[in-house]
């Protein structure tokens, strides 16, 4: 999928139009394992990229969220609070976190494309 | 059978009648209390003495305990508890005593504490103790908080603290609750502190390090002397984190290692009991210089009278209600007494000797985080297991469960992948570790031929493996179905 | 060899395994700088017997509360405790287990700690409970932390009324930060003043920490008190006396977000303060903001009902420098004692321990109004202790003192403005006889 990028800190964002949709990768929600918690911003707070914008925590480790680019927050996947356990059965889909609207495109160039990220966690495993 | 929940057990009309009644007049509480103020109903079960007692003596059944079984859990020191310590400390004569006292009613009380300070200092080498701390974490915020008094009164504007990498949990959380910054250092592959990295770390705007030694990994940090020299160069204090001094005791001293600040978890290495998780004691010491900085009140004589001192010139203040958790140090002072100097040596010798058989006889099954010798106990990485055969430290741990033993520490320290952290203690004999050691080595044939008897464990407990995602996704705190 | 086990000859074995031929040589890679030379200079180990002789010679110097006829309270009481209950805490099970991390192997206390737990909300009328802290100040403490990590202000407004050692606590746990401690006055009521705390509010106030029955013994207006800080997005924190919830209004129902207190008063002996554990419960809403452990009630593989220690990320073995506090082993022992104690008094129990300690107290305050040298300094709206006043106070006290009876707390080394007062409580145990007799003494002293 050309339209999804990646953080090192394994969150990925996929856009759409002038909007980003961001969630976090396959290969964090297995080194996490179960999901037990998400939280996360309010709808208008404005991220910043790489900032802080969530913690995601399974039973035994809590992690800080990262946002992949800058926006402001347009929509929360508020159905993880009850249902955790979809960002473990469908990391990019039904799992998905925020949606923002993407401040500036150009910074794009800062994320790591598919390949690049998956030579990342090769080399992480 | 499965041991209802003790409000599923009411029974309306049921009740005991401990309370005597006094001979006057009984008005409700509305003849006394705005009825605003006052409740409707309390909501309290109806229950009889005996089913109590069988209620709790049937709870308790469910447990492993030191008195029951190997435990041998990695940090937390699991020795035997001595019996005539219990009797002790609940003498009518000690249990009985209110905190408002006079001092001329708790002589005795005011004595056993001089007594036990006066043993912990030579045991440290530190100039004096405060008892208030009542566990290792509480003791850490004490000490850290002079740390941060010592400095401010110089006006020193020191806002980091060093942290290996492979410390407790508790002591980056104290240093946060303490207001200071956290700086890890790393530690080398065999996991002792990196000289280098920290002498890069260690800045004037650093207020010290917190130090476990032996550390984590049960290793002896060799180059103490240097962590000293390149702290105190920089005018930073050492804390020692005594959660771990059992493999010390009368080899050396904090103070000539060099630690400035001193907390023992008197629970662990000085035999008091852990109670199901407290309450312990983390008394504080401290060398000469910081002595002005401790907790009021400190104990004192004068012309044989013995009295609560409150004259300290740069007391943190309290740090918790009262005295300390003195039941809890009148067993340490039993402890020593019954030990001597030759005791406590013995203490040391024979819980390094009891670890490092363990960590020969097991080196071949089990992979060990480092090749150094261990001190009070091992720690070993399942990491090839799990790579290999796809068991886990948890799934392992659990296993031990079906031979009677308690597992180790897992997941702990985070510098090793699925580590398990055994701490056998002074107290086990080499029949039960040769047992322990039987155990493990089949559990890792186990892990080899069928994988699935290690995931599907524990067997034999009335409890099977409990689903902690499910708790923590639908936190299910009380009793719901109860009341209201 | 008191508590060893290997012989001489399994530690010759042993270090066979190891490959070295001496104990010291296990030690061989310290420092030599390091080492003590030779034993450490302390006396040589006792046998039991000698070790009790010892002991008890040291607890017999000690005169306790059986020598005297007291009146002393001050957030620690002698309560009745009934036999069964030291007879199940001292259940080796019990206090020679650790923390209980794995569930399957610690099914009791597990669910011991939930059962305390909803004891602890029936009281209070709260949602959730932890499974403990260290003692009633502490626990003060770590509520206001809580608070400041909630509202993220700076501010803390504390009644002068509370325990002046859950104050002195409070302070010290503050030290580390640059937020502002504001003590609110009491009244010459010995109520919180309500206009100066509507001075003392602004933006930046994160909490309003009460105690009620507060140190003097009064029961606070909750309410009227929870309406003036309604709206301002102040939590208000309550120290409370666990057994007067047996006849108070629920916390929860008069505007209280954090409700906490000292748990000794639920079946541990007084021990010289020493026996304690700090109880806390607020609303669903903070539950991530707890400190310390929590039990929580899951099932097991066989779909079996099961405890287990719950949203553990809030802690310090995972979350390290941004955990909720660095707390670890908390008071299990003591609390479990207190749930034991809770099963055992029961509803009808409680509500008499309360009802009788009530109303002992206010018949010890008639006899006092009887005799005009005795002031009786705040109104009686109190529920098992209440100030009085007489000239040169020292000396009545220490007359009353060598007739056996301990007439209560001075309270001028707290409160200098309170020249000449004490505190005296009254608890289910004391008798009609031992307040005659105090009364009776008091006169003879006094006149």
């Amino acid at each position: 999928m050309a339209d999804r990028f990646f953080t090192k800190t394994h969150e990925w964002v996929r856009l759409e139009d002038d909007s980003a949709f961001i969630g976090i990768t396959d290969y964090a929600q297995k080194e996490l394992g179960d999901i037990v918690f998400v939280e996360l911003p309010s709808v208008g707070e404005k991220l910043t990229q790489f900032s802080r914008f969530g913690t995601i925590e399974s039973t035994k480790a809590a992690s800080e969220l990262y946002s992949p680019l800058s926006g402001e927050v347009t929509e929360v996947n508020n159905d993880l609070v009850n249902h955790p356990e979809w960002v473990n059965q469908d990391p990019y889909g039904k799992g998905w976190m925020v949606k923002i609207k993407v401040d500036n495109r150009d910074e794009i160039a800062n994320l790591l494309d598919e390949a690049t990220y998956k030579n990342l966690i090769e080399k992480e495993a | 059978m499965k041991e209802k929940i003790i409000f599923q057990k009411s029974q309306k009309g049921r009740f005991t009648d401990y309370v005597t009644n006094p001979q006057i007049s009984i008005f409700p509480p509305s003849h006394f209390i705005p009825q605003k103020l006052l409740r409707e109903d309390l909501n309290l079960p109806s229950l009889g003495e005996g089913e109590v007692v069988r209620h709790y003596t049937n709870l308790s059944r469910l447990n492993y305990c030191v008195d029951t079984n190997f435990y041998p859990l990695g940090s937390c020191t699991m020795k035997y508890n001595p019996k005539v310590n219990e009797d002790l400390a609940n003498l009518e004569e000690f249990l009985h005593i209110h905190p408002y006292q006079k001092e001329e009613d708790i002589q005795g009380t005011l004595e056993l504490l001089y007594n036990l300070e006066k043993l912990l200092c030579e045991i440290t080498g530190m100039e004096r103790f405060s008892f208030q701390p009542s566990a290792g974490a509480h003791g850490e915020l004490t000490g850290m908080l002079i740390v941060k008094a010592f400095h401010s009164l110089k006006r020193e504007k020191r806002f980091k603290v060093i942290i290996p990498d492979s410390s407790h949990g508790t002591n980056p959380a104290t240093a946060s609750m303490c207001g200071y910054q956290v700086v890890v250092v790393e530690s080398t592959k065999e996991g002792l502190v990196d000289i280098d990295k920290l002498r890069k770390l260690m800045d004037s705007s650093t207020a010290g390090i917190m130090l476990t030694c032996p550390n984590t990994l049960g290793i002896f940090e060799e180059k103490i002397l240097d962590i000293r020299e390149i702290v105190h160069r920089q005018g930073g204090l050492l804390y020692y984190d005594g959660a771990n001094f059992n493999a010390l005791l009368g080899i050396t001293k904090p103070s000539l290692m060099g630690f400035d600040i001193v907390h023992l978890n008197l629970h662990k290495t000085f035999s008091t009991p852990h109670g199901s998780g407290g309450p312990g004691a983390g008394a504080v010491g401290v060398r000469k210089d910081l002595v002005p900085f401790l907790p009021v009140p400190l104990v004192d004589k004068k012309n044989d009278y013995y009295y609560l001192n409150y004259d300290l010139k740069h007391s943190i203040g309290k740090v918790r209600s009262f005295y300390g958790n003195f039941p809890v140090l009148v067993k340490t002072y039993a402890y020593l007494l019954r030990l001597g100097k030759e005791g406590l040596v013995r203490v040391a010798h024979n819980s390094v000797l009891n670890a490092n058989y363990i960590r020969e006889k097991l080196r071949d099954n089990y992979q060990l985080a480092s090749s150094k010798r261990c001190m009070h106990e091992v720690v070993f990485s399942c990491k090839d297991k799990k790579e290999e055969y796809g068991v886990t430290a948890l799934d392992l741990a659990k296993r031990l469960l079906d031979y009677g033993i308690h597992p180790p520490t897992m997941y702990f320290p985070l510098v090793v992948k699925e580590a398990l952290m055994i701490e056998p203690t002074e107290t086990e004999s080499k029949e039960t570790l040769d047992y322990f050691i039987e155990v493990m080595k089949r559990i890792d044939q186990e892990a080899k031929t069928k994988p699935s008897v290690l995931k599907d464990a524990p067997h034999t407990t009335f409890t099977k493996r409990v689903d902690e995602v499910s708790a923590a996704r639908n936190p299910v705190l009380k009793w719901e179905e109860y009341g209201e | 060899m008191p508590y060893i086990l290997n012989t001489p000859s399994q530690i010759k074995e042993m270090l066979e395994v190891v490959g070295l031929h001496s104990l010291e040589e296990l030690f061989s890679h310290l420092p030599p700088s390091v080492r003590i030379k030779g034993h450490l200079s302390l006396p040589s180990g006792l046998s039991e017997e000698e070790l009790i002789r010892v002991v008890k010679r040291l607890a017999k110097k000690n005169k306790s509360l059986s020598n005297f006829n007291s009146f002393l309270g001050g957030g620690i009481y002698p309560h009745y405790i009934p036999s069964p209950l030291n007879h199940l805490i001292g259940r080796a099970e019990f206090y020679t287990a650790y923390t209980p991390y794995q569930a399957e192997a610690s099914q009791g206390i597990l669910q011991a700690i939930f059962e305390y737990q909803t004891y602890i909300c029936l009281l209070t009328g709260m949602e959730v409970s932890n499974a403990s802290l260290y003692d009633g100040a502490t626990s003060l403490a770590e509520a206001v932390l809580m608070s400041l990590r909630i509202k993220k202000r700076s501010k803390v407004l504390v009644c002068e009324s509370i325990h002046p050692e859950y104050r002195a606590t409070l302070r010290t746990y503050l030290k580390g930060f640059d937020f502002l401690v504001e003590e609110i006055k009491f009244n010459r009521y010995g109520f919180l003043d309500l206009d100066i705390l509507k001075e003392k509010i602004d933006d930046e106030v994160a909490c309003l920490c009460i105690q009620s029955p507060n140190f003097f013994g009064l029961i606070e207006d909750l309410e009227s008190i929870s309406e003036v800080v309604k709206g301002k997005e102040i939590l208000v924190i309550l120290v409370t006396n666990p057994v007067s919830l047996a006849i108070l209004k629920e916390p929860a129902k008069l505007g209280v977000d954090i409700v906490c207190g000292e748990g000794q008063i639920l079946g541990r002996a007084c021990a010289w303060g020493g026996e304690t554990f700090g109880w806390l419960a607020t609303k669903r809403d903070y539950l991530r903001q707890l400190p310390g452990r929590i039990v929580g009630k899951t099932i097991d593989r066989e779909g079996k009902e099961s405890f287990c220690l719950t949203l553990q990320t809030r802690e310090q073995h995972i979350r390290r420098e941004k955990a909720t506090s660095n707390i670890c082993s908390i008071h299990s022992l003591n609390a479990i004692a207190g749930a034991i104690y809770l099963s055992l008094l029961g509803k009808e129990g409680l509500k008499k321990v309360a009802l009788y300690s009530l109303n002992l107290a206010h018949y010890f305050y008639q006899c006092l109004q009887d005799i005009k040298e005795i002031k009786l300094v705040f109104p009686s709206s109190f529920f098992n202790e209440f100030v009085w006043q007489v000239n040169d106070s020292y000396q009545v006290w220490e007359a009353l003192y060598r007739k056996n009876i301990i007439p209560g707390l001075i309270l001028e080394k707290f409160y200098p403005q309170l020249k000449d007062c004490i505190l005296s409580s009254c608890t289910e145990i004391k008798t009609k006889e031992e307040i005659d007799d105090f009364v009776r003494c008091l006169k003879e002293v006094i006149r």
